[in-house]
């Protein structure tokens, strides 16, 4: 049973990395109805971006702003080259960012070898805190933290600022909110810089718990979609709610039925797929 | 006589929006009846209702006696529904020719065959042929039809409506974007068409209305607002006052 | 109609047959299409003749990728089903073969070979029931984003049901030690012969797929394509079309996949995942989804590439794999779609060769001296 609170701190903060992770994707999928199959591809390079500048000058908080201010640039890259050009052609964005991952995910390949780096969690933020005879790691509760900061951040323009409101006018119907005179395409590109730089900063703080390996982009792709459809989109709430969903049940699943577990999330995927394919708490696409 | 179509109460709402409000109406076999309203009225969304591409949120419509009101698209057209589209809708990839063979095999059970080539089928050819002789628009059978002229696509999706050879024909603004004498040539093809076809036709061109209709619907905010004759039509002030503002009419003010 | 009318009707509709496109939107006709085969399919057959043997295997696999990507070319191209799992079927095919020889012992390529098909289709029958629901016309969202990260989804799955059931699958590492195919009577095929086999059942394969493209059925396809609004209304059963399509492009995958199980003597899991899909959307946009053929000549140039590339730049392969992708979606004139890949290429320079040499021909007789003129 006491264990079982570890293991739930454990499933709770990978659930705030995937939040992390699928809000970005959340933010581009809902918002500009682009289908970003390379966002798996992106969290990587965030964290060997990261992971390279912590290796170069220790400083985590300075590899997180590097990292996403590299992502948002890489972002912007994707999206003046290509994608700008496949407005709305969506089996064309989907391979087309597929190949993009492909492309990234040798690229890191190359610079960074082929094998796996932990990284450490900062200075400061390691160790555990004891209650009783458990311990809760530090660093597990600093990214719990994090991830209710970014979600309140994000939640708070969703509702209650301009910026929200136009974002969520534009998905109900983008041509009436142009026609008001809202620069939307602005608003979208920077919301799509917003997800971009969300994977950087997520790659970098997830990476001590999920690792940085070469093929770490597929598998964070699958859950990212896994989260995002089985919690719905355009709410932010709904991707904070896959993220639990799965976060848990993954993280619960590998402790106590590790056979089964691999396959635990695609069935809730597929199910959430065709019987409320909305999402749990998602805006009605059907 | 029975009507040969029937609705009554329908109606379909959009969350708070009420699209179409309790429209009641029948068409008589034969008959030729003209739905005109302002832009929004809701003359289309009555069309999809029809047709089944909307589902309606309240009342029943009843083809030939039998409620239709749950079936589908497809199967109205088996049962001799069908409808060109205001937005001209065609294959645009394919030929002049594969356009109307397509059309004309919706309601035929060739059109699960798998294995004999589609071109060997001397019966469909000669029928396309014969489609697209009618329509005027042959020699354009080997255009691919994302490259003709805006008025030889309105043909072509006149006489797509027509392969099924439907009892009930519904036009939803046939003469849409066409200059004078386009839409003259319309209104004769559809005065054309013999007693066996019943047309119902959405229009917002007056002398096609009049040309054409024996009986007008005006529709309103979704609802029916007046109905009649050609004449009582024209001399009705409400209708002056909702539509037709200040159109010069044969005969009016 | 007067007897005059009725025969200028019946001559009109004769000459119209062969005159009206029969091919797909590109405007091939059947005698091109027919042209082309012909002479690659002389190619092939007396191809071993002249070649080291490593070749002969890499025309097999071209042979092998042609077909898995002609079979998704039937959905993704003609019907417009975009899908990014077809390697589930191609999966199928193979570990259903594998596992038929390793595991039950069942040597005969034949059985496996129909145990195979057997299974693709049901698996796409059963996967397609809740694919459909999310997309289509009246079906959910025209956007198909859903049904795209369902197929995605499919071929996951597969993949980790393989990995999970160990007995059955050999888990993540696959059966291997597939012996050489067994057709029924002399010993197992050599390489060279497996080589004809796979041409044979090649051109067995295409040749119902084009069959089946150029019917009725092909073209309310490709209506579905362009419009599927309109098929509705004309009358036709959308849901049913799209269904069936899918079982048919998966069955053919299947088979495609039991060939490659025998080619390369082994299955692993990534066969059902992405991995396999990408190459399979990658060849049918590659050589272009308009002209039948395309996905053929898309395999071709891919392997080429790829045997190229593992000579040279081994390490590089997914990045140049990912670079083909992008340049293949970023090198579609999207406007002029129908020129789309290399495929309307070959046929354009088919069609240029069609009229040059009779052109060259003709003009060597006329400038020969001709007896009956005067000067």
């Amino acid at each position: 049973m006491s264990q079982a609170l570890v293991t739930g701190l454990n499933g709770l903060s990978y659930a705030f990395i995937l939040f992390l992770l699928a809000a970005g994707f959340s933010l581009t999928f809902g918002v500009m109805g682009v289908l970003n199959l390379a966002h798996g591809a992106l969290y990587m390079l965030g964290a060997y971006i990261g992971l390279q500048v912590i290796a170069s000058v220790h400083q985590f908080w300075a590899a997180v702003v590097v990292a996403a201010i590299a992502l948002a640039i890489v972002g912007y890259a994707l999206y003046w080259f290509f994608l700008k050009k496949l407005y709305n052609k969506v089996p064309q964005q989907g391979v087309l960012t597929i190949g993009v991952s492909l492309i990234i995910a040798n690229v890191v390949l190359w610079i960074w070898g082929p094998i796996s780096h932990t990284m450490m969690s900062p200075r400061g933020l390691t160790g555990a805190v004891h209650v009783g005879s458990l311990g809760f790691p530090i660093y597990r509760l600093f990214v719990v933290g994090i991830g209710v900061l970014v979600l309140a951040l994000l939640w708070y323009m969703q509702d209650r600022t301009r910026v929200g409101a136009i974002i969520r006018a534009g998905m109900d119907n983008r041509d009436m909110t142009v026609s008001l005179g809202i620069n939307y395409g602005l608003v979208s590109t920077c919301v799509f810089l917003l997800g971009m730089a969300l994977a950087g900063v997520a790659g970098v703080i997830g990476a001590p718990i999920t690792g940085a390996y070469p093929s770490m982009g597929d598998n964070l792709l699958l859950l990212t979609l896994i989260v995002v459809v089985v919690g719905g989109t355009g709410y932010i709430q709904g991707t904070m709610l896959g993220a639990l969903v799965i976060g848990m049940l993954d993280t619960f699943g590998k402790a106590y039925i590790p056979s089964v577990a691999l396959f635990f999330s695609w069935i809730v995927f597929l199910a959430v797929l065709l019987l409320r394919p909305s999402g749990l708490i998602g805006r009605k696409v059907f | 006589m029975a009507p040969l179509l029937e609705t009554k109460e329908l109606s379909v709402h959009f969350g708070g929006l009420a699209a179409v409000r309790s429209v009641t109406f029948g068409i008589e076999p034969g008959e030729r009846l003209a739905l005109i309203g302002p832009n929004g009225a809701g003359k289309t969304t009555l069309f999809n209702l029809l047709t089944g591409q909307l589902k309606p949120s309240g009342g029943k419509v009843y083809f030939k006696d039998q409620d239709i009101t749950n079936a589908s698209v497809f199967s109205r057209t088996h049962m001799g529904m069908a409808r060109s589209f205001q937005i001209t809708s065609l294959f645009p990839e394919q030929s002049v020719m594969v356009n109307a063979m397509i059309g004309l095999q919706g309601v035929e059970k060739s059109r699960y065959a798998f294995f004999r080539p589609i071109f060997k089928d001397r019966v469909l050819t000669s029928a396309a042929q014969e489609l697209l002789e009618s329509a005027e628009i042959w020699d354009l059978r080997d255009e691919v039809v994302s490259s003709l002229a805006y008025g030889q696509q309105r043909k072509l999706e006149i006489a797509l409506s027509l392969a099924s050879h439907p009892d009930l024909l519904m036009l939803d603004e046939p003469s849409c974007g066409l200059t004078a004498a386009e839409s003259a040539d319309i209104t004769k093809r559809v005065r054309a068409l013999g007693k066996k076809i019943t047309v119902l036709m959405i229009a917002h061109d007056m002398d096609l209305v009049f040309g054409v209709a024996e009986r007008v619907i005006l529709l309103h905010y979704g609802e029916i607002a007046c109905e009649g004759t050609c004449d009582e039509i024209r001399s009705n002030a409400l209708v002056r006052e909702i539509y037709m503002g200040s159109r010069k009419q044969p005969g009016g003010v | 109609m007067s007897d005059e009318r009725k025969r200028s009707t019946v001559e009109t509709a004769a000459v119209a047959a062969p005159d009206a496109v029969a091919g797909r939107r590109f405007g091939a006709t059947t005698m091109q299409d027919a042209g082309v085969v012909t002479v690659v399919a002389i190619i092939v057959l007396l191809l071993p003749l002249f070649i080291p043997s490593f070749v002969s295997s890499l025309v097999t696999k071209i042979m092998i990728y042609g077909l898995f990507a002609t079979s998704l070319n039937i959905i993704w191209g003609y019907a417009n089903i975009p899908s990014f799992g077809h390697a589930a079927f191609f999966g199928a095919g193979a570990y259903t073969a594998a596992i038929l020889v390793i595991k039950l012992g069942i040597t005969s390529f034949w059985l496996g070979l129909l145990v195979a098909i057997v299974v693709s289709a049901a698996i796409a029958a059963i996967l397609g029931i809740p694919a459909f629901r999310v997309f289509g016309v009246g079906a959910g969202a025209v956007n198909p984003i859903y049904f795209l990260l369902a197929t995605i989804a499919f071929g996951e799955l597969l993949s980790r049901v393989a990995i999970t059931i160990r007995p059955v699958t050999g888990g993540s590492t696959g059966l291997s030690g597939v012996p050489k195919a067994h057709i029924g009577f002399g010993s197992a095929l050599s390489e060279k012969q497996f080589y004809y086999l796979v041409f044979v059942l090649g051109v067995i394969c295409l040749f119902l797929m084009y069959r089946i493209l150029s019917s009725h059925y092909g073209y309310a396809l490709r209506g579905i394509h362009d419009n599927e609004k309109r098929m509705q209304a004309l009358g036709y059963n959308t849901w049913l079309y799209k269904y069936t399509s899918w079982i048919i492009a998966g069955v053919f995958g299947g088979i495609a996949g039991v060939l490659f199980c025998y080619f390369g003597s082994s299955v692993i899991p990534s066969q059902f995942a992405m991995a396999t899909s990408d190459i399979s959307f990658l060849l049918v946009i590659l050589g272009g989804t308009t002209v039948f053929f395309g996905p053929l000549v898309g395999s071709i140039f891919y392997v080429g590439i790829e045997y190229v590339v593992s000579i040279y730049l081994p390490a590089r392969w997914p990045l140049i794999f990912g670079g083909l992708i992008v340049i293949a979606i970023m090198a579609t004139p999207l406007s002029r779609q129908r020129y789309q890949g290399l495929g309307p290429g070959v046929l354009l320079l088919w069609r240029w060769l069609g009229r040059a040499v009779p052109r060259l021909w003709r003009r060597e007789i006329a400038e020969a001296p001709s007896p009956k003129r005067g000067v």
